[in-house]
């Protein structure tokens, strides 16, 4: 009986413990996909229509997402390479080269926001204009 | 080739688990051959002295093995800041694929069987005349072989993994809309897959529990009644699998797009508990059957249906720990 009564004990306590450990550690800077550390000059992000926003690691990623929340999302931002500014994806111009940006997964696709950005790269790297992945 | 503490540990372990492997394996094959013949008094002390020799050697050999297992994914994990473009596991393994993926598919085996066999050592140890001493060293020539194979495996893989290799990690594999682990429910439930995958498992889950708790309770220790158990264990595995990748795994970490088992290791290392816990409940319902099936015989029989209470009540501690863990996990997602 007073074995019994110790194993109740031990799980009554085992529960917070277990609650605590199952509340996972959220990052300001993890990727809203994989969950993966999101470097600014790589990133996108979706603000949505309730006026939150979702941050991505890569272009790979944000594409990924984009089919399922398309009809939530009111602007995407992408990141020009050369500035690191923020700029809207219906601006920018996108090119696809050798150069590997998120290895994890294998992104070779490059933001810029001005033309002649992108077309020095697409010179220096063996690139070609690719479509927005956002429309 | 990436050296750490644990890829050290796992080479040594690697190299001395092969080295007493092949020996115990096959001083064990030898000694299942001789074993009930007639021989002289002297003979038949010398036969069960070497015989104790062997058996205590491999039983320590099998504990590390156990270890082993554990051990493999913890080195792995200690490889991703040198494997460019791994975020978790997965990318580690897409370094040597062939070999990693038969050594993941192998060490569970190997865990069940070094399991049963222990459980069988432990009920033959009780008994006075030893009348499972053939079929355990029988069994252990094969674990021995297995062992061997499992061990080459991790000396090889250590050495195959090179620093800065260049791979692409999980998101490219697991998030794939024609994924077989979406498209194989996918097929069968249709759209709303998910929500039966989810009711699929709790269903299995607790049948697989009741059934545990009433065999207990009855104590019907019968063959084709474990058979069946061990049957349903293998289906809520299976089951456990495809729901934790596709609904419970993206909810604990709260990515409802990411189906990655190992991220989920790595980003709520409490669910390793969980999967330990599945485990141990699974497989201790497996080492029920096995134990019934080989330990059958002379003095075993009267110890069994002791043992059996023991292992079940091991399973439904187990299994119903995990479906614990899995719901304060809901309750708190």
């Amino acid at each position: 009986m007073k074995q019994k009564r110790e194993w109740i004990l031990l799980i009554i306590a085992l529960i917070p413990i277990l609650i605590a450990g199952c509340k996972n550690r959220t990052s300001e800077d993890r990727c809203d996909y994989d969950g993966f550390h999101v470097q600014p000059l790589y990133a996108v992000y979706f603000s949505l229509q309730d006026g939150s926003e979702k941050k991505y690691c890569s272009l790979v990623c944000a594409s990924m997402s984009f089919s399922a929340l398309k009809k939530q999302i009111r602007e995407v931002r992408v990141v020009d390479e050369p500035s690191g500014n923020k700029i809207n994806a219906l601006g920018a111009f996108f090119v696809e080269s050798e150069v590997v940006t998120v290895p994890h997964v294998k992104n070779r696709i490059h933001v810029f926001a001005k033309k002649e950005d992108a077309l020095k790269h697409i010179q220096t790297f063996k690139g070609n204009w690719v479509e927005n992945p956002f429309r | 080739m990436i050296l750490n503490a644990l890829s050290i540990t796992l080479i040594f372990i690697g190299f001395l688990s092969a080295l007493l492997a092949l020996w115990g394996g096959i001083s064990s094959f030898i000694l299942y051959k001789k074993w009930g013949r007639p021989f002289k008094p002297e003979e038949k002390t010398s036969l069960e002295d070497h015989s104790y020799l062997v058996l205590l050697i491999m039983a320590i050999v099998l504990i590390i093995r156990l270890i082993n297992w554990p051990l493999f994914y913890v080195t792995l994990q200690s490889f991703i800041p040198d494997i460019e473009g791994a975020m978790c596991i997965f990318g580690v393994t897409q370094v040597k694929v062939g070999l990693t993926r038969f050594l993941e598919f192998l060490k569970p085996i190997n865990f069940f069987l070094i399991g049963g066999w222990f459980i069988l050592h432990v009920l033959d140890r009780a008994t006075k005349t030893s009348p499972l001493m053939k079929r355990k060293l029988l069994l252990l020539s094969f674990i021995s072989l297995l062992v061997l194979i499992d061990s080459m495996g991790d000396i090889l893989l250590m050495i195959g993994i090179v620093p800065d290799s260049l791979v692409s990690c999980c998101t490219t594999v697991t998030d794939i809309s024609s994924r077989p682990t979406r498209t194989t429910p996918e097929s069968v439930f249709g759209p709303d897959y998910a929500q039966s995958l989810r009711i699929l498992f709790f269903i299995s889950h607790l049948a697989l529990i009741g059934f545990i708790g009433a065999n207990l309770k009855f104590k019907i220790f019968r063959r084709p009644i474990l058979g069946f158990l061990f049957l349903l264990s293998i289906l809520n595995a299976v089951l456990f699998i495809l729901s934790q990748i596709e609904v419970f795994a993206p909810a604990m970490m709260r990515l409802p797009f990411h189906h990655c088992l190992y991220c989920l290791w790595q980003y709520v290392p409490v669910s390793i508990v969980l999967y330990l816990l599945f485990i141990l409940g699974t497989f201790s319902v497996g080492w029920g059957f096995t134990t019934d099936l080989f330990g059958r015989q002379g003095e075993g029989i009267h110890l069994l249906p002791v043992f059996l209470k023991k292992i079940y009540l091991f399973a439904l501690f187990f299994l119903s720990a995990s479906l614990m863990m899995l719901l304060i996990h809901g309750l708190v997602s």
